[in-house]
C-alpha cells in the first residue's frame, strides 16, 4: 500500500495527464456513432503503428548512439519505393540482383585484404621501399580506378526499368496495371553494349580493387594470422549467386511474376527491410562514425542525406504519386464481400470487413496495426531478453564501461543503426499499399514521429509506442470531426475543425505535455 | 618474479591536456599493487590508459608479453583484464543478474563463476533479480567487483573500492579483494592509505602525472617521510 502511494505521488502529473487524455478520448468517442468510431479508432491505430515504426527506430538510435538521424523519414520512404519495385517490377529487381551481388563480393573478403595489407607493410618495413605515404596514394588511385571500371561497366549493363518521362512506361502505369492483375512484363533487357562475361569481369575487378584500396586507406587494426577457406567462402558464394542469377535471369523473373501475390508481397517487404538495414549499416560505418565527436555536423549530415534521398527518389521513380497494389489476401471484392466475420474474410480475402456496421479496410486498418503490435512485442523482447538488448540498455547508460567489459561497442552501434533503419523501411514498405508512395511521405511521418517522441519521451521505448498511438488517434479523430463536426454543448454551434488543425492539434498537445512534463510522458529525467 | 604488466614511460593526453607525463612501473604476477597519490595525480587515468579507454600517445604497455598500445579497448579487455570503475558504475537499467551476465566473454562464464562470486558476496545472491537502481552503495560496489570476476581475468583494475563506504562495508570489500587476489593479479587505486597498506604488497606513487616512487608496501609503511610528502597522511 505504501509502495502504491509512493508511485502515485511520484507520477502524479503523469496520471493526471493520462486521465485527461483518456477522458478526452471517451468524450471524442461519445460524439460519434459506433460505425464512425470503429473506423476512426482503427485508422488512428494504423497511423500510430507506422509512426511507431519510424519513431522506435529513431529513438533506439538516439538512445544508444546519441545521433539524431534526421534522414530516418527519407529511409522510410526509400523502403516504400524498394518494396514497390520488387512487387510491381520483379524483372528490374532480378536485373539489379546480379550487379549488386558482384559489387558486394569484393567487400566480404575483408579478412583477406587485412592479411594482404599487413604483409605489404611487413615487406615494406623490411626493405624500406614502401613508406606509408605511397600506400595512401595507391589506395586513392585504386579507388578512382575501381570507380572508373564500375562506371564503364554499369553504364553499359542492361537493366529493364520504367521510364519516368513516358507516361505509358511510368511507375504509375505499371502500378495501375499490376493492380488490375494484368502484370505486363516488358521484354527482358539484353546485353547489347557489353558482353555478359566482360560485365561480370568488370564488376568483379571493380569490386575487388575498390575493397582492397579501401582497406589500404583505412588501415588495419586486426588481421588474421593465416588464411583459410573460410575467408574465401562468402566471396565464392556471392560470385556463384551473381552468375546464377544472371544465367537464370529470365526464368527467375518469370517465377517471381507468376508467384502468388501474397508471397511476392512478403518478399518485397523482406527485401525492403534488408535493403534498409544494409543502407543503415553502410551509413553508420561511412558517414556517421567519423562524426561521433561532432554532433552538430552529424545533424547537418543527416539533414543533407534526407534531402539527397528525396532527390534520388524523384529522379528514379518520378514526381507523381502512385500506390502499391495490395496483395491478393487483402484485395478481394467478389461475392461474400464485405466480409462480416473474420472467418468469412479468410475465405473470400475481402478487402473490407464489417465491424459494428463500419466498413473497415482490412489491410489499412487491421493488418498494419497488427504488424505494429508484433514489432512492438518483438523489439521489446529483443531489448529485454537477448544479450544484444542487454548490451544496448547498458550502452545507453555508459558506453565506456561496456567497452571495458570486452564488448565491441562500435559493432553494436552499427547493428542498432541498421536495425533502426530496417524498422523505418518496414514502415515505408507497409505504407505503400495504404497511403501510397510520394517523395514527401517521409517528411510527414518524420514530423509525426518527432512529435510522438516528444510526447512519449525521446529515449523511452514504451514512450515511443504511447506517443505514436496518441498522435495517430488525435489526427484521425480530428479528421473525422472535420467531417461530422463537434456539437458544442449548451449551444447550437457545430464546430468543424478545418484540415490545418489536424497537424496543429498534435503539436499543440506536444507543447502542453512538454510544459507539464519536460521529458515527455514516459521519458526519464536527465 | 615475472611481471604480468609493465608500463614504460607512458604519456597520455586527454584533448590537449598532458595528463600522464611519464609513468613507469611493473606489476609482478599474482600480487596486489596499489597506485597511491593525491586527487588528480593521474591514478584513474593510468588505469584507463592500460585499458585503452584513454589511449597512450607515447611509451609502451606490455601485458603478458604483448604490446597493448594501439589496440582497441575491447580487444585489450578480452586479453583478460577486468575493470572496476570508480563511483561503482553499474548498469542501472539492468538487473543484478544481467549486470553479471553482460560481462560474459564465453557462453556459460556466469554459470561457471556463480558459486565463486556468491561465496565472496553472499548478499548479491539475495538481490539477484533486483534492478541496479535499488542497490545501496555497498551493494553496488560488490556488484561492480563481482562483474569483473565473471570472465577469466588475469588482471583486475580496481578503482577506489572503499570510497564512500561505511567502515564495516570496507572490511568486507577488503576481504573480498584479498580473496580474489589469490587467483588474479590486482592493481588497486586507493585514497585510503590504511586500506591500501593492509591489502597491497607493492606500491607506486603517482604525482602530477609521473610515477615518482615505487617499491614494497612494507618499506613504505616504515618510510614516514615519503608518506607525508606524497600522501599527506601519517
Amino acid at each position: 500500500m505504501d509502495n502504491f502511494k509512493v508511485t502515485l505521488r511520484k507520477n502524479f502529473i503523469l496520471y493526471i495527464t493520462l486521465g485527461v487524455l483518456t477522458s478526452l478520448f471517451i468524450a471524442a468517442a461519445q460524439g460519434m456513432d459506433s460505425k464512425d468510431f470503429v473506423i476512426t479508432f482503427l485508422r488512428g491505430l494504423a497511423v500510430g503503428s507506422l509512426t511507431f515504426l519510424v519513431a522506435s527506430g529513431f529513438s533506439l538510435i538516439f538512445g544508444l548512439l546519441h545521433v539524431l538521424n534526421l534522414a530516418h523519414g527519407t529511409l522510410y520512404m526509400i523502403g516504400a519505393y524498394i518494396a514497390w519495385t520488387v512487387f510491381v517490377r520483379p524483372d528490374t529487381f532480378v536485373d539489379i540482383l546480379t550487379p549488386f551481388v558482384l559489387l558486394l563480393s569484393g567487400f566480404v573478403l575483408q579478412g583477406v585484404w587485412a592479411f594482404a595489407v599487413t604483409r605489404i607493410r611487413l615487406a615494406g618495413a623490411m626493405s624500406k621501399i614502401l613508406p606509408p605515404a605511397p600506400l595512401k596514394f595507391a589506395g586513392w588511385a585504386g579507388i578512382l580506378l575501381s570507380l572508373l571500371i564500375l562506371f564503364l561497366t554499369l553504364s553499359r549493363y542492361p537493366i529493364g526499368i520504367w521510364d519516368v518521362t513516358v507516361f505509358a512506361q511510368s511507375p504509375g502505369t505499371y502500378a495501375f496495371m499490376a493492380d488490375q492483375g494484368t502484370r505486363a512484363v516488358p521484354p527482358v533487357a539484353i546485353f547489347e553494349k557489353i558482353s555478359p562475361a566482360l560485365a561480370i569481369l568488370g564488376l568483379l575487378a571493380g569490386s575487388l580493387l575498390g575493397a582492397f584500396s579501401l582497406t589500404l586507406l583505412a588501415g588495419v587494426t586486426s588481421a588474421p594470422q593465416r588464411l583459410t577457406w573460410r575467408h574465401f567462402a562468402p566471396f565464392g558464394l556471392l560470385v556463384l549467386l551473381g552468375i546464377l542469377t544472371l544465367a537464370f535471369n529470365e526464368s527467375l523473373t518469370a517465377w517471381l511474376v507468376g508467384l502468388n501475390s501474397n508471397w511476392l508481397f512478403l518478399l518485397s517487404v523482406v527485401i525492403a527491410v534488408l535493403t534498409g538495414m544494409g543502407l543503415g549499416g553502410l551509413m553508420e560505418v561511412t558517414l556517421i562514425r567519423p562524426l561521433y565527436v561532432r554532433h552538430i555536423y552529424q545533424i547537418m549530415l543527416t539533414l543533407g542525406m534526407s534531402v539527397i534521398g528525396i532527390e534520388i527518389v524523384r529522379a528514379v521513380w518520378g514526381r507523381p504519386e502512385f500506390i502499391m497494389p495490395k496483395p491478393a489476401l487483402f484485395s478481394g471484392t467478389g461475392p461474400g464481400c464485405p466480409a462480416t466475420t473474420f472467418a468469412d474474410w479468410w475465405q473470400f480475402n475481402c478487402s473490407t470487413i464489417l465491424i459494428l456496421d463500419g466498413r473497415v479496410r482490412v489491410y489499412n486498418e487491421i493488418f498494419i496495426p497488427l504488424v505494429g503490435l508484433i514489432v512492438l512485442v518483438a523489439v521489446w523482447l529483443l531489448l529485454k531478453r537477448s544479450r544484444l538488448g542487454m548490451v544496448i540498455r547498458a550502452g545507453v547508460q555508459d558506453r565506456e564501461m561496456v567497452e571495458a567489459l570486452g564488448i565491441n561497442v562500435r559493432q553494436v552501434f552499427t547493428l542498432v543503426f541498421a536495425l533502426g533503419v530496417g524498422l523505418a523501411a518496414l514502415g515505408g514498405a507497409l505504407a505503400g499499399p495504404s497511403f501510397g508512395l510520394s517523395y514527401h511521405m517521409g517528411e510527414r511521418v518524420m514530423l509525426n514521429a518527432l512529435v510522438a517522441l516528444a510526447i512519449g519521451g525521446l529515449t523511452s521505448y514504451p514512450g515511443a509506442a504511447l506517443g505514436s498511438v496518441i498522435v495517430g488517434m488525435i489526427q484521425q479523430f480530428m479528421i473525422k470531426y472535420g467531417q461530422i463536426g463537434i456539437a458544442i454543448p449548451f449551444t447550437e454551434i457545430i464546430f468543424k475543425p478545418s484540415p490545418p488543425i489536424v497537424p496543429a492539434s498534435t503539436i499543440l498537445l506536444m507543447v502542453i505535455i512538454l510544459l507539464l512534463m519536460p521529458n515527455g510522458l514516459l521519458g526519464k529525467k536527465e | 618474479m615475472e611481471n604480468l604488466l609493465e608500463l614504460h614511460n607512458v604519456h597520455t593526453f586527454i584533448k590537449q591536456y598532458h595528463i600522464l607525463q611519464g609513468v613507469d612501473f611493473n606489476v609482478p604476477r599474482g600480487t596486489i599493487t596499489a597506485l597511491l597519490g593525491r586527487n588528480g595525480a593521474g591514478k584513474t587515468t593510468t588505469l584507463k590508459t592500460i585499458l585503452g579507454l584513454t589511449p597512450p600517445r607515447e611509451g609502451k604497455i606490455i601485458f603478458n608479453a604483448r604490446e597493448l598500445k594501439g589496440m582497441r579497448s575491447f580487444d585489450i579487455a578480452n586479453l583478460g583484464i577486468g575493470f572496476v570503475p570508480e563511483n561503482r558504475i553499474i548498469f542501472q537499467n539492468l538487473s543484478v543478474e544481467e549486470n553479471l551476465k553482460i560481462a560474459e566473454r564465453k557462453k556459460g562464464d556466469y554459470a561457471r563463476k556463480q558459486d565463486f562470486i556468491f561465496s565472496l558476496f553472499p548478499d548479491l545472491k539475495r538481490l539477484i533479480h533486483l534492478s541496479g537502481t535499488n542497490l545501496s552503495g555497498g551493494q553496488q560496489q560488490m556488484l561492480a567487483i563481482a562483474r569483473a570476476l565473471v570472465a577469466d581475468n588475469s588482471l583486475l583494475l580496481i578503482d577506489e573500492p572503499s570510497e564512500g563506504l561505511a567502515p564495516v562495508l570496507i572490511e568486507s570489500v577488503m576481504a573480498a579483494i584479498r580473496e580474489l587476489s589469490k587467483t588474479s593479479t590486482v592493481i588497486l587505486v586507493e585514497q585510503n592509505f590504511l586500506v591500501a597498506s593492509q591489502l597491497a604488497e607493492y606500491y607506486v606513487i603517482i604525482e602530477e602525472g609521473r610515477s615518482v616512487k615505487s617499491g614494497t608496501m612494507a618499506e613504505l609503511v616504515q618510510d614516514k617521510a615519503t608518506i607525508h610528502r606524497y600522501l599527506g597522511a601519517a
